[in-house]
């Protein structure tokens, strides 16, 4: 693994909100076509990291590169143009505008392609996503599954070289969960590094092939999902919290 | 894969919104062969806010920009052509470079104005209208702070001069539409309704939301000069004070809120229903005042997508329709 260059790099990132560590200078990679998990209690930085990836937020110490180049004094549209695409836990979609024009911002800002090819790419991830039934209907009027389902289709037509993927299986069934693994799984057979934190770690495990658990902003444990989630320190920051793996 | 996409602009076709709004602007342009100046006179006035209230839309009701110092480009725009009068330059052709100006000053000011945020944007924008004012009455050859006359129309026919300038501000009320209409179509269209919508998704999903915001702000500008430039033709004289009043924000507020504020067809009710409150009632007074802003909080209230919002919502009306409609 540490043979292939990284397409993401995160080096001694730190974050603190007052008191409070949100990120104890972590360093972790990733590589073009793994899709990797990150799993941790509530408050152990999990969302912070992914601001601190795509221009949300600034770290107070560290390194945030793809491709090895820093990325730290470009704003989140410039990030998302090289190919960094997040998803937001609350859904944030854009409620007066419809699904399909929701994706059309994004295939031509983000994804940055010309006016014919971005109707091209917005239908085809409304096909891939299944959210072509909902193409005309205004975003602001989905159910919330629906809205999970537009920001990962948000994310794909940016074309992304990174997928931050926020909670999008949380509340689905398991069949949904299901549908949901087998788009993430097409994404990554096109190169994509695929960074998913997740509560559902039944999600999780069959979709990732390796997990990076955080607490406290600090990394507990990392490695393929069977050892990780046996990993008595990792059982013990998860102490109370339903693993259902 | 899919073979074809067709994308239309909306559910129905857009040309007839078009054809419609081309009809009624070469009616409107017959009429001064029809009515009395005085008819054409009211409608000058009019357009003229037509004009102001839908670059303010522009601003509030796609940039989520509250501006109440858009005056600042309405002086610019009048103090243009007076400058240019006083130099000989004919005050009709003196219009595109009031555009001109008021685009290029607002350029450095955004710059300025746009390090504050939300309220502070809004006090911002009417200091730095103050600012102009209070640099403009420095200069006597321009009136100081007493006004004076717009040269350059004295030996013109009167009526002919009416009609000119009936023309022109149809001709700028038309032109900030099929601007509002152009922009809001283009793919910057798209961008603006995401920043309205949620401005941190639409930075996340590549917007350059800074870009966009300034480049409304600039647009918004020059047609507020626009409308600044009719204003000195169509009473023939400035006084500072007046043209740099905050009371033109007010006016553009009151009638996008009315209207519908994010729409384009919002300004075009709002300015109709302002135009009739103001004729039927400007005689009471102050009764007059207090009836336009009960109206304007009522709407407020109750129909936060002003009269326009209502009628869209119900009849799935939309004259000038911005959207893409995805064909299967």
């Amino acid at each position: 693994m540490t043979a292939e260059a990284a397409l993401l790099e995160l080096a001694g990132v730190s974050k603190r909100f007052g008191r409070i560590t949100v990120a104890d200078s972590l360093s972790l990679r990733f590589t073009a076509g793994e899709t990797v998990g990150i799993v941790g209690p509530n408050g152990a930085g999990k969302s912070t990291l992914f601001a601190m990836i795509a221009g949300d937020l600034k770290p107070d110490a560290g390194d945030v590169r793809i491709d090895g180049r820093s990325v730290l004094r470009l704003d989140p549209a410039t990030r998302c143009r090289l190919g960094i695409a997040r998803t937001y836990q609350v859904p944030r979609p854009f409620e007066n505008m419809t699904v399909f024009e929701n994706l059309l911002v994004a295939a031509y800002r983000g994804g940055q392609v010309s006016r014919p090819q971005g109707y091209a790419v917005a239908a085809e991830v409304l096909e891939e996503t299944g959210l072509s039934p909902d193409a005309n209907r205004p975003a602001g009027r989905l159910g919330l599954l629906q809205r999970k389902r537009l920001e990962l289709a948000r994310g794909l037509a940016t074309r992304p070289r990174v997928l931050l993927l926020d909670e999008v299986a949380g509340g689905l069934t398991d069949p949904e969960v299901a549908q949901l693994v087998d788009i993430v799984e097409q994404v990554r057979q096109r190169s994509v590094a695929v960074v998913w934190v997740e509560h559902v770690v039944h999600a999780l495990t069959s979709a990732v092939s390796r997990i990076i658990c955080l607490a406290g902003g600090r990394l507990i444990a990392e490695g393929d999902p069977e050892s990780v989630l046996a990993n008595p320190e990792v059982k013990e920051v998860y102490l109370g919290v339903d693993i259902d793996a | 894969m899919i073979a074809a996409v067709r994308v239309t602009r909306s559910r129905r076709s857009a040309l007839w919104g078009l054809i419609g709004a081309a009809v009624v602007v070469v009616l409107l342009a017959t009429l001064p062969y029809v009515v009395y100046a005085d008819v054409t006179d009211l409608l000058v006035n009019a357009f003229i806010l037509l004009v102001l209230a839908s670059m303010w839309n522009l601003l509030a009701g796609y940039c989520g920009l509250i501006s109440v110092g858009q005056q600042a480009y309405v002086g610019i725009g009048a103090y243009t052509v007076l400058v240019l009068a006083q130099h000989g330059i004919n005050p009709y052709l003196a219009i595109p470079f009031a555009v001109v100006v008021a685009a290029a000053i607002a350029v450095p000011v955004s710059f300025l104005v746009f390090r504050l945020r939300a309220e502070y944007f809004a006090i911002g924008t009417w200091v730095v209208a103050e600012v102009f004012f209070l640099v403009l009455i420095r200069f006597r050859s321009l009136g100081g702070g007493t006004g004076t006359g717009l040269p350059g129309l004295a030996l013109v026919d009167p009526a002919f001069r009416q009609a000119l300038t009936y023309w022109s501000a149809l001709g700028v009320a038309a032109a900030a539409l099929l601007t509002t209409y152009l922009l809001l179509s283009s793919r910057m269209g798209l961008d603006l309704t995401a920043i309205r919508d949620n401005e941190m998704a639409a930075r996340s999903s590549g917007v350059r939301v800074t870009w966009a915001k300034r480049v409304v702000y600039v647009v918004s500008a020059a047609g507020c000069g626009a409308g600044g430039a009719l204003l000195i033709i169509s009473q023939l004289n400035v006084l500072a004070s007046a043209i740099f009043s905050v009371g033109w924000s007010a006016k553009m507020i009151f009638i996008a809120l009315i209207g519908g504020v994010g729409s384009i067809e919002g300004p075009i009710i709002g300015t109709a229903v302002y135009t009739v409150i103001q004729q039927t009632l400007a005689q009471f007074g102050a009764w007059y005042l207090i009836l336009l802003g009960s109206v304007a909080v009522l709407i407020a209230m109750y129909l936060p997508r002003g009269i326009w919002g209502v009628v869209t919502g119900r009849l799935h009306i939309q004259v000038f329709p911005v959207g893409y409609w995805l064909h299967r």
